[in-house]
């Protein structure tokens, strides 16, 4: 108990003891890290926790944040005629990106490792019922691919008709 | 049709010699048939003209200028009555119905007798004043007859009038000298666009009552060229009101009288050229403008179909072509108007206020008239819009067209493409890269199932 409330503690504290109490990764970080060493550290455990598709959904949303900031640099830069060219094209980048956000949150918690997150009582309980995984967020990765699929679609159509 | 009715104008114009724009009724209202023989000249050069010269006393019974509502005559010619007044048959509210139904007047005065109240309120409707006592003459130490005026120096020989402004038509202009004796001098009212001067007296001229004993210097009202001999009025409805301040002027006597100036040679007058202009003027014989053949229409290269001719609706940055036809009629017949020197025949595209004011340039000709015409760029703002030609100038009938039409704004598919702008193929490279990624990135997630999830799942 007084270990427990020690981790607790250390998560609210600062960031650089959270990845101690993972239970994988490797190895924990000292107290007195430099910005580099946490640095090299969280980007570890990133890819050492997260699983394929999480990290797909993740390099794809740095592409549309990547594309959606070259058309808005390039309307600060050059003026913003055709206008609803610009509109079409920042609006598709940051459309897409907001779907791809909530794949990313329908879909990543439980692909990766199971993380134990200590401060929540109701979700440890919950874990405990680990047959019926899809019923803790509610629906299930195809039916959340689905859903991505059909509002993408929806964003594309209108996208390329209001570019003309 | 047109040109069968443009044909028997012309045969009718032949067998006229010359005709008034307006109607060949005149009504000549002088006192006694004693006066009427001393203008015998003045009567049978405007029978010459084709007109309709019927006379009558003022104070006849008969005299009506209406008959069952409607002008009984085109042109009334009044020389100044020798009693008071005109008379009951004629009032100012007669004589003004009478030019509000498009009548033109020719008022003489006399400066030999005093000028009755009757005449002087009606001018004053038209912003012309007398002098005071209505009984004053215009004297000219420097322009005088020296033959029949060497005491008295009441007759004025001058030069007839140029034109009144450099943009201006001269109507009234020529060679040779006025005699206009005992005058009786008018002034314009400064804010009535309506009248204008067609003869001032020169500078060295002024007013004076001859019955005085002494002339009052001090009551002077107006001198030199503030003192009007003709001047003119031209109402909205371009009906035209002038007022000759020397009836003598227009005797048989003065058309050809020989007249010496102080220090020049003797010569004859040209008062039967100049009372020509003046009644031709006053009567519509010149200075009428008609409006043919009015066209707008897309501008092209070639010819345009009868259907594309004067539409009704345009779109806004539409290049947009307009003409106007326009004649001027000149004693007996049309002719291609021309512009005066300094003037300009302008188009306004108007939506409550102009967005357009253009210059119209004369770009071709016919036997009648001139077409005058301009292209233009429809502005960027839809709404009801007129072409509007507005052309008002003294001595000239007014000219006021209005053609409506709608500039509507561009349909959805007018604007241009989005790939015709090159500034926009950065964001549709953007777009097509965001639908490029989201494909791959569909293709890359179907092919990446997390197997181990499922064996979990099935464990």
């Amino acid at each position: 108990m007084p270990a427990k409330r020690h981790a607790a503690s250390t998560t609210s504290a600062s960031t650089a003891s959270t990845p101690a109490t993972l239970s994988s990764g490797p190895a924990t970080l000292k107290t007195n890290a430099s910005a580099a060493e946490i640095a090299q550290h969280v980007w570890q455990q990133y890819l050492a926790t997260t699983s394929q598709r999480t990290m797909l959904l993740d390099a794809f949303m740095a592409f549309l944040v990547l594309v959606g900031g070259l058309q808005f640099l390039y309307c600060v830069l050059a003026g913003n005629y055709p206008f609803n060219a610009f509109l079409s094209g920042f609006c598709a980048a940051v459309g897409q990106f907001v779907l791809t956000a909530s794949l990313r949150m329908q879909t990543s918690d439980k692909s990766g490792p199971v993380v134990s997150k200590p401060s929540s009582k109701g979700k440890n309980a919950r874990f405990v019922d680990d047959d019926d995984e899809e019923q803790v967020s509610g629906y299930s990765h195809e039916r959340a691919f689905a859903d991505y699929i059909f509002g993408s679609l929806i964003l594309h159509f209108f996208c390329i008709n209001f570019i003309n | 049709m047109r040109w069968c009715l443009a044909f028997l104008l012309c045969c009718f114009l032949a067998a006229v010699n010359a005709l008034s724009s307006s109607g060949s009724r005149l009504l000549v209202v002088l006192d006694d048939s004693t006066e009427k023989s001393s203008f015998s000249t003045l009567w049978s050069d405007l029978e010459g003209r084709g007109y309709d010269v019927s006379f009558e006393s003022p104070k006849s019974d008969k005299l009506s200028l209406f008959e069952h509502g409607e002008r009984a005559y085109d042109h009334l010619l009044i020389l100044p009555p020798k009693s008071k007044g005109l008379g009951p048959n004629l009032t100012p509210k007669h004589i003004l119905d009478f030019l509000n139904k498009d009548g033109n007047i020719l008022l003489a005065l006399s400066g030999k007798s005093a000028t009755s109240s009757a005449i002087s309120s009606l001018l004053l409707e038209a912003d012309i004043h007398l002098s005071n006592d209505r009984s004053a003459v215009v004297i000219d130490h420097f322009n005088y007859d020296t033959v029949s005026a060497a005491e008295k120096h009441d007759v004025l020989l001058l030069q007839r009038p140029a034109s009144l402004r450099p943009d201006v038509k001269a109507f009234f202009d020529g060679e040779g000298v006025l005699a206009l004796p005992r005058v009786a001098p008018q002034t314009l009212g400064s804010d009535s666009p309506l009248i204008a001067p067609v003869l001032r007296a020169p500078n060295t001229a002024y007013a004076y009552n001859p019955k005085e004993e002494v002339p009052a210097a001090e009551d002077i009202e107006a001198t030199g060229s503030q003192l009007n001999i003709v001047s003119a009025m031209q109402a909205r409805n371009s009906a035209r009101f002038t007022v000759l301040g020397s009836v003598e002027a227009l005797e048989d006597k003065w058309f050809s009288a020989s007249v010496k100036a102080p220090g020049g040679k003797k010569t004859t007058t040209v008062n039967r050229e100049f009372a020509k202009q003046l009644t031709a003027w006053t009567f519509k014989e010149t200075g009428v403008l008609k409006v043919g053949e009015i066209k707008h229409h897309l501008a092209t290269d070639g010819e345009v179909a009868l259907h594309d001719l004067n539409p009704k609706i345009y779109r806004i940055k539409n290049e947009t072509f307009f003409s106007i036809e326009m004649s001027e009629y000149s004693y007996d017949k049309w002719v291609p108007f021309e512009l005066p020197a300094e003037d300009e025949l302008q188009l306004e595209f108007t939506m409550l206020s102009p967005f357009h004011r253009l210059n119209l340039e004369p770009t071709s000709r016919t036997e009648t008239s001139t077409v005058y015409s301009t292209k233009f760029v429809t502005p960027d703002q839809h709404g009801i819009f007129s072409f509007r030609v507005n052309y008002k100038r003294p001595f000239l009938t007014n000219v006021e067209e209005k053609h409506e039409v709608t500039v509507r704004h561009f349909a959805h598919d007018e604007y241009p493409r989005s790939w015709a702008i090159s500034g926009g193929w950065v964001w549709i490279a953007g777009l097509w890269s965001v639908i490029g990624g989201f494909l791959a990135f569909v293709v890359v997630w179907l092919y990446s199932a997390p197997v181990a999830d499922k064996t979990k799942k099935t464990q």
